[in-house]
């Protein structure tokens, strides 16, 4: 009689591990070390040195903490709204297939793809009021003084924002213009042969097709703009008189002065923020997954 | 109901011609198939009834009235589209009442109608369900529920049967045909699938190229094909053609005569053309012409054989079932009366 041998997987050893659990976890340890290293060490290190209650007490006293605060919802609020609308807007215009419009979208996309440096400082440049190409031209156009625009706190907050979103446009523009390219276009026909305005095709198709990239897409950006550190610190550096910072750029200045408790502390007060944002994103993405598969 | 006239419809995409003045009368309550292979240009035509292409020259008429020049809404027409176009984020109900909603008709009326259409196609217990909770069948006629309660003037469908299965389509081709025959509304079909077009057309427009080969009833098309495209376009399996010269009142071909029935005789002597015969008219019989059986494919009521005449494969159709085998010798009896000449220059029916 002969024996026919019957293949099966490795049986587990009674002790000690298994070979596909050793290489498991030889895997697994790079990446085991990266994180502890660069993730948990860092983090539990900050949260240590911002253990103080002392921290807070002077952060919530210091008047330039509380207006941080405020320019900080300010920014999120109006500054990623105002970015989303004009790239929902703008990746309509973006999907539409003309050769033009393909050149132009390269054109673009160039803000996005250009270091953020050099960039934010030729704006700063721009926006000099004794030399700056902005007034400049102003004047040479219409004869008139171009406003301080970096030294008047609102309009150095304005400023700001205006190159976040110059800056993080096409990126959220591209994001919005494959969630319409996945609408098929049956859809926009079918719409039209029942008698849809554009208005109403937008409403009754794009919209509830882009409901969730929209939402979830907005949430990522609120994340990204909390620490959204260049838009700020290159461009006023949180001048005038400390008017214009925001948590991401208040931190610095604790650091620059040698208050590197309170520096922690500030990362650790933005939490609060970030923390529901990063759960209900997680949260949104996990739905998400759930409702495709 | 209305009437449809095409008149010299050309089209452009780009520098490219993809229709070369086409003109077409429909009659009112008429159900007219388009049929062709890709990219004849069917769909292009009907998007253009649609208002969804535009017009490069001529005029589409609708119950009279030019429409080249107005929206879709304003053609009062439906379509039905091949993968559905059913809204996503709509229930059944809130999809089929959508064009009465946006007409802004009142409540009731949309909630009357919606109920009349789901009655008529079997979509009520659907009805608050979404498009995603269906099978491709129900999705289908969510579709035509979409197109019956808007009431039109015409029905536009777009191989809407092309991604339901075989068993399916074939049920959905009845309920397409009866659909019609209860409302009567003007359709305009387009098909790849000559079946469906030989079973549910009034008329058929059978194009390639951008042009229209042959305009007709079902059965004209296949008994008188106006020349070889349409010869072999239309009927399943597709007519055995094959080159051959007239002489003596019949066609040399294969090295053997195939008998004919010629319309013009005399001045056709020696005359080069293609031999068109349909595999059903080719019946084995005692004597005739020599074949090798090559395939034998049983499908109960009848049997297809492919047999070998010299070099050529042709098809013959037999009724019931055959006891030949592959490697089998038969003799064929072609039916005079049911021969294709074809010039073999122009394709043209002779």
């Amino acid at each position: 009689m002969s024996a026919i041998a019957i293949p099966h997987p490795p049986l587990a050893p009674k002790r000690g591990l298994s070979t596909w659990q050793t290489w498991g976890l030889i895997l697994l340890a790079p990446y085991v070390l990266v994180f502890l290293v660069f993730v948990l060490y860092p983090v539990s290190y900050g949260l240590w040195l911002a253990r103080h209650p002392e921290s807070y007490k002077t952060l919530f006293e210091d008047p330039v903490f509380f207006t941080t605060v405020i320019n900080t919802i300010f920014f999120l609020l109006v500054a990623v709204n105002l970015k989303f609308i004009l790239a929902l807007y703008l990746s309509g215009f973006f999907v539409h297939e003309r050769r033009w419009i393909r050149w132009l979208s390269v054109i673009f996309i160039i803000p996005w793809a250009v270091p953020a440096i050099p960039t934010v400082y030729s704006i700063r440049f721009m926006l000099n009021p004794e030399w700056g190409v902005v007034n400049s031209l102003l004047f040479r156009w219409f004869q008139i003084d171009g406003p301080n625009w970096l030294t008047d706190p609102q309009l150095a907050m304005a400023m700001a924002m205006l190159v976040h979103i110059w800056k993080a446009l096409p990126f959220w523009t591209l994001i919005l213009m494959a969630g319409r390219l996945a609408i098929p276009k049956e859809l926009y026909e079918a719409a039209s042969v029942d008698g849809a305005s554009a208005w109403q095709k937008f409403k009754y198709v794009t919209w509830p097709s882009m409901r969730t990239l929209y939402v979830t897409s907005t949430l990522l950006s609120l994340i990204w703009t909390l620490g959204d550190f260049n838009s700020v610190y290159l461009l006023t550096g949180g001048q005038p008189a400390d008017k214009t910072h925001v948590l991401a750029t208040l931190g610095i200045r604790y650091i620059r002065l040698d208050q590197l408790d309170h520096a922690m502390a500030t990362i650790v007060v933005a939490l609060p923020f970030v923390l529901p944002m990063v759960y209900f994103m997680m949260k949104r993405l996990s739905g998400d997954e759930q409702k495709t598969s | 109901m209305a009437s449809v006239s095409f008149s010299q419809i050309q089209k452009s995409f780009g520098k490219t011609p993809v229709l070369h003045g086409i003109s077409l009368d429909i009659a009112d309550g008429e159900f007219m198939v388009l049929v062709g292979p890709s990219g004849c240009g069917k769909s292009t035509l009907l998007r253009m009834l649609a208002g969804l292409e535009d017009i490069t020259a001529g005029s589409i008429a609708i119950d009279g009235r030019v429409v080249n020049e107005l929206d879709s809404k304003d053609r009062d027409i439906a379509m039905v589209f091949q993968s559905y176009a059913l809204y996503p984020h709509m229930t059944v109900r809130e999809n089929m009442g959508f064009s009465l909603r946006l007409r802004e008709e009142k409540r009731n009326l949309i909630e009357e109608r919606v109920a009349a259409a789901a009655k008529i196609l079997n979509l009520g217990p659907y009805l608050d369900r979404y498009p995603r909770e269906l099978s491709g069948g129900q999705r289908q006629r969510v579709a035509m529920g979409r197109a019956i309660v808007r009431d039109p003037k015409v029905f536009l469908f777009d191989e809407p049967l092309s991604n339901l299965d075989a068993k399916l389509r074939v049920a959905m081709r009845s309920e397409i045909k009866a659909l019609h025959q209860r409302l009567k509304t003007t359709t305009v079909y387009v098909t790849h699938d000559q079946v469906e077009a030989m079973t549910m057309a009034d008329r058929i427009a059978v194009m390639n190229e951008g042009r229209i080969e042959q305009l007709g009833r079902p059965l004209e098309l296949y008994d008188r094909p106006a020349n070889l495209f349409v010869a072999q376009f239309i009927g399943s399996p597709a007519m055995n053609v094959f080159d051959g010269a007239v002489k003596g009142g019949a066609v040399e071909a294969l090295g053997a005569r195939w008998p004919a029935s010629f319309s013009k005789s005399g001045g056709l002597e020696g005359q080069r053309v293609k031999y068109g015969v349909r595999p059903e008219h080719l019946e084995p019989a005692s004597s005739g012409i020599a074949a090798e059986i090559v395939v034998v494919e049983p499908m109960g009521a009848e049997t297809e054989l492919v047999v070998k005449v010299g070099d050529t494969s042709l098809i013959v159709m037999t009724r019931g079932r055959s006891t030949a085998g592959p490697g089998d010798r038969i003799f064929l009896a072609p039916d005079p009366a049911h021969a294709h000449l074809f010039d073999a220059a122009s394709g043209l029916r002779i």
